[in-house]
């Protein structure tokens, strides 16, 4: 009796595997992926899908167009993200279900069609007709100075280039670029104005003028595009930030070098060299040189005064004077130098010390080593008397 | 002005004549260097000349000049035997006496020499005669330094001859100075000898300063042989500065003739036969009368006593010469040196004789082989 339910059981779960087996060829519900670019269109025995439109990224909204061949089928929708469309009573029902699965971009989604497989396999075919125009505007925005390395006072030109390198039309531009920098003062054209529309490839340039008015190292901060394309998306852009360095203001610095290499001998001549060279950025002009000597009597100098018209940034000027010592001593030459070195005159100075000797007794030291001589002689001769 | 010579003859008499250098170079440290730059300052001429057979001793020397110092080559030095230094004298008389002559004349000589050593014991007699034969009218004083009586027989017998051969030749006189008086002034050998050449040396000096100066009272060189040439022919010298606290002209003298101050044991009262007293000193110093009185108390005891006065600024210095009539103190060496070398020979013979008896026991034996 157990025997016989056990093979009835086995028969009948037998039966069942059978069954399954053969519901499962003919109207089991199957699933396949695509990923769509617009005007894609998925065929699966008389339906085809097509890819229409990604209406939205944001609120994950794609337009689909299902037909039949036949004309039973025509039908344009719009799909929700991850929500099952049923066409023709969906997959259960002998239809189709089509779920939109993802949203790349604007041009791209994927999507899922579920379907009994009698009804074949689906296939893709890429759209023929060419991607339609894109509605994707993109500015590239630049912010440049015509120098980047600058003097306090000088003027700089800033230019700001927007450029739409994107399809469709960019919409709204508003460039800002603020806040304004304390190191500049603004003369002109700021802020900047950018035309408000950019068709693709168009593109639109603002210049101002500052001066530089404090010296430093500067970080110029990025200058803020943004737009919106033909759907009212919202974008933006920066460009680049930058460095800069504003020296101090140029301007020619005047070091003086006198030098005088050997003492003088009474009445004896010597020469002092004096050296004026500009160590600043900007030439010097007018020169004027004059000199004094203290004490003003016993040296005598004679061509320290002296005048040019211009000496360059990094030039040097060299001349030297004739002196004449008359009487021994510690002298002090000034020279005083007068220029033009930028805004407004500047005076500098330079010292060189000059020594007249005492004459000079060259055979002075004769007078004690011959006493020397004679005496260490006299008590040799002495030691060798009395050395036995 | 005098010519002098002086002579030091052997290792004493050199030393004493570099003691004489010394204190013409102003005496003292000082000396030392003075020598580098001074030359000695005598009174007189003075030449001197140190002769010696032991080069060694010559050496030693410091203030005397190289030229003045004679080797006298012996081949092996005259040891203290006084034939040997005897023989070498005559054998380089030549030598020796040309090196005196190239010094030129003199009116004085003063041989200085030990009694008891080889060569200025053997050397100065002889030296003495040859002096008197070729200088005609020279003086010569003999400076004769006794030694220490403990120094040995040999020593004392060498004094005893050679004082007795320098009595027998033809000097003026002989001043004696005994190192055992005077070894009392210091306690090591060589500081005795320093003191007592000095001793020596300044008194000789001023002699002869006195002698080459005008005198108050005449006293000259022939008063000086005069008195050298009384009594034994023998004398000696004392010598007396006053301190600054007795500048007492009398004090002085007394002072001068007091045994601390002689070079020789000696009593003036007792044993003087001539004296002579120089006095030295600024003229407020030297009181004439009291000089003068000083010296007759001195002559009633000591026959004749000359006086001379030189004036010189300082304090009163007295140097006082005398010849004696009698030298105890010399009969005492002779005794010694006679009962030493008396010892001498019995030690000698009794030697010999115990050789001899030592000998005897092989008198009448062969060597056997
Ligand atoms: N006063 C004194 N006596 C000395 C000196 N040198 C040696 N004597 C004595 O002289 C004796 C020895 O004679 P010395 O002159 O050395 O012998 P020489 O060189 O052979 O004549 C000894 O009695 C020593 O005490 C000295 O410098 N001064
Ligand atoms: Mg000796």
């Amino acid at each position: 009796m157990r025997r016989l339910v056990y093979l009835l059981l086995y028969i009948l779960l037998i039966q069942a595997a059978h069954a399954k087996e053969a519901s499962d060829n003919n109207d089991e519900v199957t699933f396949k992926d695509f990923t769509l670019n617009i005007g894609d269109r998925i065929d699966l025995g008389d339906y085809q899908m097509e890819l229409i439109e990604i209406q939205s990224v944001r609120d994950g909204l794609v337009v689909m167009r299902v037909s039949k061949v036949g004309g039973s089928l025509d039908e344009q929708r719009a799909l929700l993200l991850d929500s099952p469309n049923n066409f023709d009573g969906g997959a259960e029902n002998g239809g189709i279900t089509i779920t939109v699965a993802d949203i790349f971009d604007e041009q791209s989604a994927k999507v899922r069609i579920e379907y009994q497989q009698i009804l074949g396999t689906p296939r893709k075919r890429a759209s023929e007709r060419p991607a339609a125009a894109l509605d994707k505007p993109e500015l590239s925005v630049q912010k440049s100075f015509d120098k980047n390395q600058m003097s306090v006072g000088d003027e700089v030109k800033v230019t700001i280039t927007v450029k739409n390198v994107g399809t469709g039309q960019a919409l709204g531009i508003k460039a800002e670029d603020i806040p304004p920098l304390p190191e500049f003062t603004y003369v002109a054209g700021y802020p900047p104005k950018i035309k408000e529309t950019l068709d693709s490839g168009q593109s639109d340039s603002a210049v101002y003028v500052m001066n530089a008015v404090k010296e430093g190292s500067i970080r110029v901060p990025a200058i803020l595009v943004s737009y919106a394309d033909a759907k009212k998306n919202a974008k933006s852009n920066s460009s680049e930030p930058f460095n800069i360095l504003i020296r101090p203001k140029s301007k020619a610095d005047l070091a003086i070098k006198l030098a005088c290499y050997a003492p003088i001998v009474l009445d004896g001549k010597g020469m002092l060299n004096i050296s004026i060279s500009n160590l600043g950025t900007a030439s010097a002009t007018r020169i004027e040189a004059d000199g004094t000597v203290m004490p003003s009597v016993g040296l005598q100098v004679t061509g320290l005064g002296k005048s040019f018209f211009e000496i360059l940034p990094g030039a040097d000027v060299n001349y030297s004077a004739k002196l004449s010592g008359q009487k021994p001593g510690n002298y002090t030459i000034r020279l005083k130098v007068s220029y033009d070195g930028g805004d407004g005159s500047v005076i500098r100075e330079g010292t060189a010390e000059v020594v007249v000797l005492e004459r000079e007794y060259k055979y002075q030291y004769l007078l004690l080593i011959i006493p020397i001589a004679i005496i260490t002689a006299w008590m040799y001769r002495r030691y060798r008397e009395y050395k036995y | 002005m005098l010519n002098v010579l002086m002579l030091g003859v052997g290792q004493c008499g050199n030393r004493i004549l570099d003691a004489i250098n010394r204190e013409a170079f102003g005496g003292g440290g000082a000396a030392k260097l003075a020598k580098y730059y001074l030359r000695p300052k005598f009174p007189s001429r003075v030449e001197t000349l140190a002769i010696n057979t032991a080069i060694n001793d010559l050496k030693e020397l410091r203030f005397t000049t190289a030229k003045d110092r004679m080797h006298v080559a012996n081949l092996h030095g005259v040891g203290a035997n006084r034939n040997v230094g005897k023989q070498a004298f005559m054998d380089n008389r030549d030598m020796i006496m040309g090196e005196i002559e190239k010094r030129g004349d003199f009116d004085i000589a003063f041989v200085i020499t030990s009694t008891s050593g080889g060569t200025g014991s053997s050397f100065s007699p002889l030296l003495i005669n040859e002096l008197k034969r070729q200088y005609r009218d020279i003086t010569v004083i003999t400076v004769a330094v006794l030694p220490f009586r403990e120094e040995g027989s040999l020593y004392l017998q060498n004094a005893a001859f050679s004082m007795r051969e320098l009595m027998e030749v033809d000097a003026e006189g002989i001043i004696l100075a005994d190192n055992q008086y005077m070894k009392r002034f210091s306690g090591d050998i060589a500081s005795a000898y320093d003191k007592i050449n000095n001793m020596i040396a300044k008194r000789l000096l001023f002699l002869i300063e006195s002698l080459d100066s005008e005198m108050l009272s005449v006293t000259d060189l022939g008063d000086f042989k005069t008195v050298m040439n009384g009594g034994l022919r023998i004398g000696t010298m004392g010598f007396y500065q006053a301190d600054s606290k007795n500048l007492s002209i009398k004090d002085a003298i007394e002072n001068s003739l007091k045994p601390v101050n002689l070079l020789y044991p000696a009593n003036v009262a007792d044993d003087a036969a001539r004296a002579m007293i120089i006095i030295q000193g600024s003229r407020e110093l030297l009181d004439v009368d009291e000089i003068t009185k000083e010296v007759e108390r001195l002559s009633a005891s000591a026959g004749h006593v000359f006086k001379g006065i030189v004036v010189k600024k300082g304090r009163p210095k007295v140097l006082s010469v005398f010849t004696v009539a009698s030298a105890p103190e010399l009969e005492s060496i002779y005794a010694q040196a006679a009962r030493g070398m008396q010892d001498e020979k019995e030690k000698r013979s009794r030697a010999r004789k115990q050789l001899d008896d030592a000998f005897a026991h092989i008198e009448d034996l062969e060597e056997i082989y």
